[in-house]
């Protein structure tokens, strides 16, 4: 697997994230989860050294990272923007939430502003049915999401000139 | 032991699966994921029996390759059920290789209905497993399942060249649907995107293998420094064994 010149920038970060965890092949996952939540993905020299450190190839790693979704293998934005389209924000309407947020940041689900800000995602049912359409953000729930919020909760994050460009 | 297998009486040696049974006493029961060395992986369902318990009115399920023989149980390999089970499992895994001789040989078999085929990579992998196999047992584990669902599929990380494959195309050579895309050229072979320089028989001048495979098995082996091809290292085999006896 090709890795990039780079990424070998963050090696020492990665090394460290990794050997926190001793080489037992049962943190396998422990680790690439911890990696994913600090960089919001697993890079792939992350990959590399994690399948050297516990002693399990690397097709089996990368396996594993594809397996799963709370893996992200591509880079993601430092806000996900998790939309769910569930049964119950599906009848919320809750693609009008998803279009809006597409047309003001200018990326289509599961791709990432060029300035590795804000990503988009959708889910299948957060599990807050009543508070429909749900949409979080890192961690944060927002319920009941009308698509006049849109543009606020994006403003939260410090997204302004997105929308502001976008705005016809 | 003695179990009834199919109305008849028959010895079981414990512990051996239903399939290792039956294929002793020649009874045929098709299988995809099996493979002698391997053993049964249970993954494609192809080898299913029908199993009653002792004291037990219905039947179950059972995959054949998997399932070991403990008490005297009572198995059946042909019925309704599974005719309508296998002919399933091939209408379905057809979708994926239309056009492979082996798949129309048994949609002929089971009469499967023909569904419309589905694009899938490689084309005409019917997930059966066995080249991850193949490549585990090799001691290289290049290639694993990747993603989930309908996009699960065999491959390398990232689908490039991966620095565990030597080429040695094992995985292809044990794919019952020929699926893993082999290139030979001249003097070079192609496989999950990597390229490698083939190797010739210093005995018969066939091109038999590729360098690394070569160096890989130097590396591991008691063989001397060699290049032979199988049926060339038989010959020399052979030959030594001879003089060995004069
Ligand atoms: S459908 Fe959206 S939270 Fe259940
Ligand atoms: S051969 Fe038994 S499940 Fe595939």
């Amino acid at each position: 697997m090709q890795i990039e010149a780079r990424e070998y920038e963050y090696a020492n970060d990665y090394k460290v994230l990794i050997e926190s965890y001793s080489g037992k092949p049962e943190h396998l996952l422990a680790i690439m989860q911890d990696v994913q939540k600090h960089y919001n993905y697993l890079p792939r020299l992350a990959i590399s050294m994690i399948s050297q450190h516990v002693g399990i190839p690397v097709s089996r790693v990368y396996a594993m990272a594809s397996f799963y979704k709370a893996f992200s293998l591509v880079p993601k934005g430092k806000f996900i923007f998790r939309v769910c389209d569930g049964t119950a924000c599906h009848i919320k309407n809750s693609a009008t939430l998803l279009d809006q947020l597409q047309e003001h940041l200018g990326i289509e689900v599961d791709e990432t502003t060029a300035d590795g800000l804000f990503s988009i995602e959708t889910v299948n049912c957060l599990g807050a049915c009543a508070l429909a359409p749900v949409m979080v953000v890192n961690g944060k729930v927002y319920g009941k999401v009308s698509p006049g919020d849109v543009e606020r909760i994006i403003n939260e994050y410090g997204g302004q000139s997105y929308a502001s460009q976008h705005k016809c | 032991m003695k179990i009834m297998l199919n109305g008849q009486e028959r010895e079981a040696r414990e512990g051996e699966t239903i399939l290792e049974m039956c294929r002793r006493e020649g009874i045929p029961i098709p299988t995809f994921c099996y493979y002698q060395a391997f053993g049964g992986q249970g993954a494609c369902r192809m080898c299913m029996v029908e199993l009653r318990e002792e004291g037990q009115e219905q039947t179950r399920l059972v995959a054949a390759c998997t399932y070991p023989i403990k008490s005297s149980v009572e198995i059946i390999t042909e019925s309704e059920r599974i005719q309508r089970l296998r002919r399933t499992i091939v209408m379905l895994l057809a979708r994926r290789a239309p056009d492979n001789p082996l798949m129309e040989a048994l949609a002929r078999t089971y009469s499967s209905p023909r569904l419309t085929a589905i694009e899938v990579e490689p084309p005409n992998c019917i997930l059966c497993g066995l080249c991850i196999h193949a490549c585990e047992e090799m001691g290289r584990t290049a290639i694993w399942s990747m993603f989930r669902g309908i996009d699960k599929r065999i491959g390398t990380p990232y689908d490039e060249a991966s620095e565990d494959c030597i080429g040695c195309a094992a995985c292809a050579r044990i794919c019952p649907t020929q699926a893993i895309n082999l290139e030979e050229e001249g003097s070079t072979r192609r496989i999950w995107n990597k390229t490698f320089e083939l190797v010739a028989c210093q005995r018969c001048g066939k091109n038999y293998t590729t360098r690394e495979e070569l160096e890989y098995l130097w590396e591991r082996t008691e063989y001397g420094k060699e290049k032979l091809c199988e049926s060339c290292r038989k010959k020399t085999l052979a030959i030594n064994m001879k003089s060995f006896q004069q």
